[in-house]
């Protein structure tokens, strides 16, 4: 349970944010749904998000910026209205349910990594950036936010940046039991496509060892290459993701099931293209 | 201590302890017709509309919505004048013990606002977040459905 005394800040501005996430025992609270299923006493205040005006998606041309304080369903919604952020968008909707996606924000799902975020494996397959205010202030990739020790470090994400015109080959998909459950992994395929040629690829799975792999030798293999059942057979062949066994199933369980659902995938890819 | 939400349309000042949910906090308050079911977020009993738009009621910190529009499911209609979703739940049977039915009318309210002519997948889809250990859900889809097709006939919207 929270502590009875919680204390609240409603902060004005990110640097004064910033300044009281830096003291021990004081979170930041925007949606709020982590806080409430981890309910830890080490909490002694709360800095809420309300006036810091995170909540926005902004558009120029084809780059969107995602404050962090914007919901799962505000992006759906976006995405659906607007006829963008397909990649996101879907990914967003296999999460949880209608009303938890009105809370759980972009930058709550982003921040620390959190096991249950459906978000990593889209954000690194459509290169998404993010605007990082605090010790280690600066606009970062999401794999260097995640593996350059950002992510450690006491700071509020300001938002998301992600360019998307709409001409990515797509898929995403989540490996769970059931739609409450963290996901055992997540996988987004992205390929970018032109007159028939495979220009850029992007293979990432999260949940595996080491929180995420983007398969980078499948994603040789694809490049320069036409969209075809041999060109997939070949990439297939480098998609070994490395899973840790827990208490609910083996890492070989993982394994086979990651490969399979890749296989899916890239068979639907080939459906739509031919 | 003290804070202010907007409640149904009225200003209400409410006795609180800031770590307390707003599940916990309207209850305790009088609104007793929010329902705490798993208060885990997933049963979707203690549904309210906060800036018209669903949450779990037991996720939310209630110090953090504070001025903020809350509706329950009173704040859609009332028991001598109910909301046309609420005349065709009951008329079409979709309740029995009737505890997941105010979370189930804000799911149908606020699907209905969006999407006034839902299909089958979209009405399962926007109850996704309820669920109902009595009905098997058939009554309820066809509750929601029907409401839909009353509202497309008379041109009305769910409000």
């Amino acid at each position: 349970m929270l502590p009875e005394n919680l204390k609240w800040y409603f902060p004005s501005n990110i640097a004064q944010a910033v300044k009281l996430i830096s003291q021990p025992g004081v979170m930041l609270h925007a949606g709020g749904t982590r806080i409430l299923k981890t309910q830890s006493q080490k909490i002694s205040a709360l800095v809420d998000v309300c006036n810091l005006k995170l909540n926005y998606i902004k558009h120029n041309k084809h780059t969107f910026h995602l404050g962090s304080a914007i919901t799962f369903g505000e992006v759906i919604k976006y995405s659906k209205d607007n006829n963008c952020l397909k990649m996101l968008g879907s990914a967003l909707t296999q999460a949880a349910s209608t009303p938890l996606r009105n809370r759980i924000t972009i930058g709550g799902s982003i921040k620390d990594f959190p096991l249950w975020s459906n978000l990593y494996a889209p954000l690194i397959a459509l290169d998404a950036k993010v605007d990082v205010r605090g010790n280690k202030a600066g606009i970062f990739s999401i794999e260097d936010y995640v593996t350059e020790g950002i992510i450690k470090s006491k700071h509020i994400v300001k938002e998301i940046i992600i360019n998307d015109d709409g001409s990515l080959i797509w898929k995403v998909k989540r490996f769970a039991l059931l739609k409450f459950e963290y996901p055992i992994f997540n996988i987004a395929i992205a390929l970018k496509v032109k007159n028939k040629i495979i220009q850029d690829a992007k293979l990432v799975i999260t949940g595996v060892k080491n929180r995420y792999k983007r398969l980078k030798h499948a994603e040789k293999v694809l490049i320069d290459k036409q969209i075809s059942s041999e060109t997939f057979s070949e990439a297939e062949k480098f998609i070994e993701p490395k899973f840790i066994s827990d208490y609910k199933y083996s890492s070989s369980y993982k394994e086979t099931a990651a490969k399979v659902y890749f296989n899916d995938l890239l068979n639907e890819i080939l459906k739509d293209n031919l | 201590m003290k804070a202010s939400f907007i409640i149904n349309n009225s200003s209400k000042e409410l006795e609180l302890n800031p770590n307390e949910t707003l599940l916990s906090v309207l209850r305790k308050n009088g609104f007793t017709e929010v329902k705490c079911g798993c208060n885990e977020g997933e049963c979707g009993a203690c549904l309210v509309l906060l800036e018209e738009k669903s949450v779990n009621s037991c996720q939310v910190l209630a110090m953090s919505v504070q001025n903020k529009n809350i509706k329950t499911v009173k704040g859609i209609g009332t028991f001598h004048d109910p909301n046309l979703i609420q005349k065709i739940f009951a008329s079409a049977g979709a309740d029995q013990c009737g505890f997941c039915s105010p979370g189930m009318v804000i799911s149908a309210y606020n699907l209905l606002k969006e999407n006034p002519n839902p299909t089958d997948e979209e009405i399962v889809e926007g109850l996704d977040g309820n669920l109902c250990r009595c009905t098997g859900y058939v009554k309820i889809i066809e509750a929601v459905k029907r409401t839909s097709n009353v509202l497309q006939e008379n041109n009305l919207n769910a409000e």
